[in-house]
C-alpha cells in the first residue's frame, strides 16, 4: 500500500516571522476542554486543540486487579494512550497499541504517579484511559491536558493539575505548540508536562537540535504558553458550579 | 471492582407488570441523536447517542489491490472497539470475541443492502479503493449493534472521497461523496424473563436469555444474527422481523435527519 | 468570600487541616475541587473520593462468604467486611446489605456491624460527594422523595442507593436530579415540583 506523501516536496514552515497557519513563534492554537463527558467513568474531559480530539476518562480508585500488581503502599496508576485508526489526517491506521503507544502511555502514567497523591489508596489501582480520536501533532501533550481535567472531576486528589505543550525549532526559531506538519519537518520538538505551582517537570521527551540558549528559551515559552493552558483547565472544571458562588454570594 | 446493580428477579417483576426503565414499551427506542462530520480528519464520521450508549463512527478511504475474487472492486473492512472507557467490564487489549461480533453484524446488514456502491471503488485493474469503518464504543449502556449500524451508515452517507491522482491519494481536494445506494438500520432485541424488548439498555442486557439482530432496508431482511446461549421461537422471530420493518422508516429518518437530506 | 479552588491553587497561607487540602512549607492548598469560605476558613470538597467513617451507613452486596467473615463490595477502593458472629441468620453471596461502619482494619478494610438484608429492589450509583445532597438538611430532601413516591431507600454513604417498591422510576429520576443539578439553589422545592407534577399525570 502507498502511503501519503505529505511532505514530499519541502515545505516553508516559517515566513516573515509567521507559521503555515498564520501564528507567531509563541502562539498556541485555539483549545477547549469540557469537562465530564462519559457517564460511566469516575471523571472525564473532552479537549480541542487545534485540529486534535480527545477524550480521556478515569476509573478507580478500586481494587488493582490481578492482585499480584497491587501495591500496599500506594495506589498503583494505570494508564493506556490509543490513537483511533481515523484519527490521522492520512491513512488509515493500524488498530491498537503500537511502540509509539506503549512508550506515550508509560511516560503519562508518570506523569500522573507523581501529581496524584497515590498514598491515599494503597492496594488500589486508577485506570487512566486517552483516546486521541483526532490527531494533528502535540497529542501526548494534549492527552496528559486533558487526563488533568479528567482526573480534577473525578475527585482524586492530586498536588497539583499538570499541563503540558511542546516546543520546537523552525530553522532556529523556537516556537511553541507544533501541528503535524511543523513537528514531521521542525529541526526539534520537545513536549514537556509541568506541574505549575512549583515548577516541577514531570514529562521531558526531546529530539532534533537545541543549543543551550534556546532549551532555555523553550521552557521559557512553555512556562508563559502554561498559565494560559492551566486557565483553561480551571475554567472547564469551575464552570459548571459556578451558580454555587451565586448561591452563597 | 464491579458491583451489579440491579437483579433478575427485579426486572422479571417489572416486566410482568409491563414496565420498562425510562417508561418505555417493549418495542420502543430510546431516544437517539446523531452527529455526522464530528471529525473532520475522517473521509466520514458519526457520533450516535441511543438513551446513554454513545458510539463513534470513522471512516478512511485509502487505495489498496483488490480482493483476488472481486477485481475493480473495493472493499469494506469493520471493526469494532469496545472502548475500556465506556464500561467498568471492558477490558483493554485484543478484540473481544464480542467486539469482533458487534463488527461483524454490522459489517453484514451494510454490505448485504449494498449501502456502498463497491463496485464504484475500482480505480484501475491492480488499484481500488478500500473503505475502513471503525466502530468506537465511548459509552456503553446497551445495545451497540443498533447504535454502531447507525452511525456507521450515516458516517457512510457523508463521506467523501480523496482525490486519485497518478499513484498518489490527495486528502485536501474531495472528490464528491462517496456512492451509496440506499439505507439499511437494525433492530436488536433481547429476550428477558420471557419477554422480547427491543433497544435493550445495559440493565436489561445483564440478563437476556437470547438477542436478535434483523437488519433490512425497505423491502428485504439483509441480515440477522442471533446471539447468547437462549433461543427464539418461530412466533417470536416473526414479531422481531415485523417489528424491524415497522421501525425502518423511522430509524431511516433519524438518519436523514443527520446527513442534512 | 467564597471562592472555588481547583487541584494545586492556594487556600491559605496558614496550616489547615480537612479533607482535600495539603499542606506545603505551612501553606494549604487544595487535593481535590472544592469551595473555600473565607469568613469560616473551611475548604469544602465538591468532589471526592469516599472513605470510610465511624458509624456511617453504607450499601453494599457480599460478594464472599468465608468461614469467619463475609467480604462486602462497596463499589469504592474499600472493601468492607462483616464478622460473622454479627451476621444474625447468616448471609449469602450476592445479597444486598445495609451496614454501619465501625472503623478501618490495619490492612484497610472497612470493618461494618449491624448488617440488614435489603431484599429486592434495584441499586443505583451516585458520586458519592453528592450523597448528602440526596439526603439534604435534616434527611428533608430523601424523606420528600419517599413520601411521594412510597418506595423504600436506603442510602450509602459510599455512594450506593437502594431502592425498592412505589414509583421507583420517578424516585431514581429525582435522586439522578440531584446528582446533576446539586449546585443549583432551591433544589429541594424543584424536586418538590417534579414530584408533585409527576404525581398529577
Amino acid at each position: 500500500m502507498k502511503s501519503d506523501d505529505i511532505m514530499e516536496e519541502e515545505i516553508e514552515l516559517m515566513k516573515n516571522g509567521k507559521r503555515l497557519d498564520g501564528r507567531g513563534p509563541g502562539d498556541l492554537r485555539p483549545m477547549s476542554i469540557t469537562a465530564n463527558v462519559i457517564k460511566n467513568a469516575n471523571g472525564s474531559a473532552y479537549m480541542e486543540w487545534g485540529n486534535n480530539r480527545i477524550i480521556a476518562a478515569v476509573y478507580g480508585p478500586s481494587e488493582a486487579l490481578p492482585k499480584h500488581t497491587a501495591n500496599p503502599d500506594k495506589a498503583v496508576v494505570k494508564c493506556r494512550y490509543m490513537m483511533a485508526p481515523f484519527s490521522s489526517i492520512s491513512e488509515h491506521g493500524r488498530p491498537g497499541m503500537n511502540r509509539r503507544a506503549v512508550e506515550i502511555s508509560k511516560v503519562t502514567r508518570e506523569v500522573f504517579e507523581h501529581a496524584i497523591l497515590v498514598d491515599k489508596f494503597p492496594g488500589c489501582e486508577i485506570n487512566i484511559y486517552i483516546e486521541i480520536l483526532q490527531s494533528d501533532g502535540g497529542t501526548r501533550a494534549a492527552g496528559i491536558t486533558c487526563a488533568a481535567v479528567a482526573l480534577a472531576s473525578s475527585g482524586i486528589p492530586m498536588r497539583d493539575m499538570p499541563y503540558s505543550v511542546s516546543a520546537g525549532n523552525i530553522n532556529e526559531t523556537v516556537v511553541i505548540d507544533l501541528n503535524m506538519i511543523e513537528d514531521m519537518a521542525s529541526d526539534a520538538d520537545m513536549p514537556v508536562a509541568i506541574l505549575p505551582r512549583n515548577n516541577e517537570v514531570v514529562l521531558l521527551q526531546m529530539d532534533g537540535s537545541f543549543t543551550k540558549e534556546q532549551f532555555d528559551s523553550a521552557m521559557e515559552l512553555i512556562r508563559k504558553s502554561g498559565e494560559y493552558i492551566s486557565n483553561l483547565q480551571k475554567k472547564a472544571l469551575k464552570e459548571p458550579y459556578e451558580k454555587i458562588i451565586d448561591r452563597y454570594a | 471492582m464491579s458491583i451489579k446493580m440491579i437483579t433478575e428477579e427485579y426486572v422479571s417483576e417489572r416486566l410482568k407488570k409491563g414496565i420498562r426503565d425510562e417508561k418505555r414499551g417493549h418495542f420502543d427506542y430510546r431516544k437517539i441523536s446523531i452527529k455526522t462530520g464530528t471529525m473532520p480528519n475522517a473521509e466520514g464520521s458519526a457520533d450516535v447517542q441511543l438513551g446513554n450508549t454513545r458510539v463513534l463512527v470513522g471512516v478512511k478511504i485509502d487505495i489498496g489491490e483488490p480482493m483476488p475474487d472481486n477485481p475493480g472492486e473495493g472493499t469494506i473492512i469493520t471493526s469494532a472497539e469496545l472502548l475500556p472507557m465506556a464500561s467498568e467490564n471492558f477490558e483493554p487489549g485484543p478484540p473481544s470475541p464480542e467486539s469482533v461480533e458487534v463488527s461483524r453484524v454490522i459489517d453484514r446488514g451494510i454490505r448485504a443492502a449494498g449501502v456502498v456502491d463497491t463496485k464504484s471503488l475500482g480505480i484501475d485493474e491492480e488499484t481500488v479503493w478500500n473503505v475502513y469503518l471503525d466502530i468506537y464504543v465511548l459509552n456503553y449502556d446497551g445495545n451497540i449493534f443498533d447504535a454502531g449500524s447507525l452511525g456507521a451508515v450515516a458516517a457512510l452517507l457523508t463521506s467523501k472521497m480523496p482525490k486519485y491522482d497518478n499513484g498518489k491519494v490527495i486528502r485536501d481536494e474531495k472528490m464528491g461523496r462517496l456512492k451509496t445506494n440506499g439505507i439499511s438500520t437494525s433492530c436488536t432485541f433481547a429476550k428477558v424473563s420471557g419477554a422480547i424488548l427491543l433497544d435493550p439498555n445495559g440493565n436489561e442486557e445483564l440478563f437476556a436469555a437470547s438477542r436478535l439482530t434483523v437488519s433490512t432496508d425497505e423491502n428485504r431482511i439483509r441480515a440477522m444474527q442471533k446471539g447468547l446461549g437462549g433461543y427464539f421461537t418461530q412466533n417470536e422471530l416473526d414479531k422481531a422481523i415485523d417489528v424491524s420493518f415497522e421501525k425502518f422508516g423511522a430509524l431511516r429518518s433519524v438518519i436523514k435527519e443527520s446527513i442534512g437530506d | 468570600m467564597r471562592t472555588i479552588l481547583v487541584p494545586g491553587e492556594l487556600i491559605s497561607d496558614k496550616t489547615m487541616h480537612g479533607e482535600g487540602i495539603i499542606v506545603e512549607n505551612g501553606k494549604s492548598y487544595a487535593s481535590v475541587i472544592g469551595i473555600y469560605d473565607s469568613e469560616r476558613q473551611g475548604f469544602i470538597p465538591l468532589e471526592s473520593i469516599w472513605s470510610p467513617q465511624q458509624g456511617e451507613n453504607v450499601v453494599g452486596v457480599i460478594d464472599e462468604a468465608k468461614l469467619n467473615t463475609y467480604n462486602v463490595n462497596l463499589h469504592s477502593p474499600y472493601k468492607g467486611v462483616i464478622i460473622s458472629k454479627y451476621a444474625e441468620g447468616g448471609l449469602s453471596n450476592g445479597d444486598i446489605i445495609e451496614a454501619t461502619v465501625r472503623g478501618l482494619d490495619k490492612t484497610g478494610v472497612a470493618v461494618l456491624v449491624r448488617p440488614r438484608v435489603l431484599r429486592g429492589g434495584k441499586l443505583i450509583s451516585i458520586k458519592p460527594s453528592k450523597i448528602p445532597r440526596v439526603l439534604g438538611r435534616g434527611n428533608t430532601m430523601i424523606k420528600q422523595i419517599s413520601d411521594y413516591t412510597k418506595t423504600s431507600i436506603s442510602i450509602g454513604m459510599n455512594g450506593v442507593v437502594w431502592l425498592n417498591g412505589g414509583d421507583i422510576d420517578l424516585a431514581t429520576d429525582a435522586i439522578e436530579r440531584i446528582q446533576s443539578e446539586a449546585h443549583i439553589t432551591g433544589l429541594t422545592e424543584k424536586i418538590g415540583e417534579m414530584l408533585k407534577s409527576n404525581e398529577k399525570r
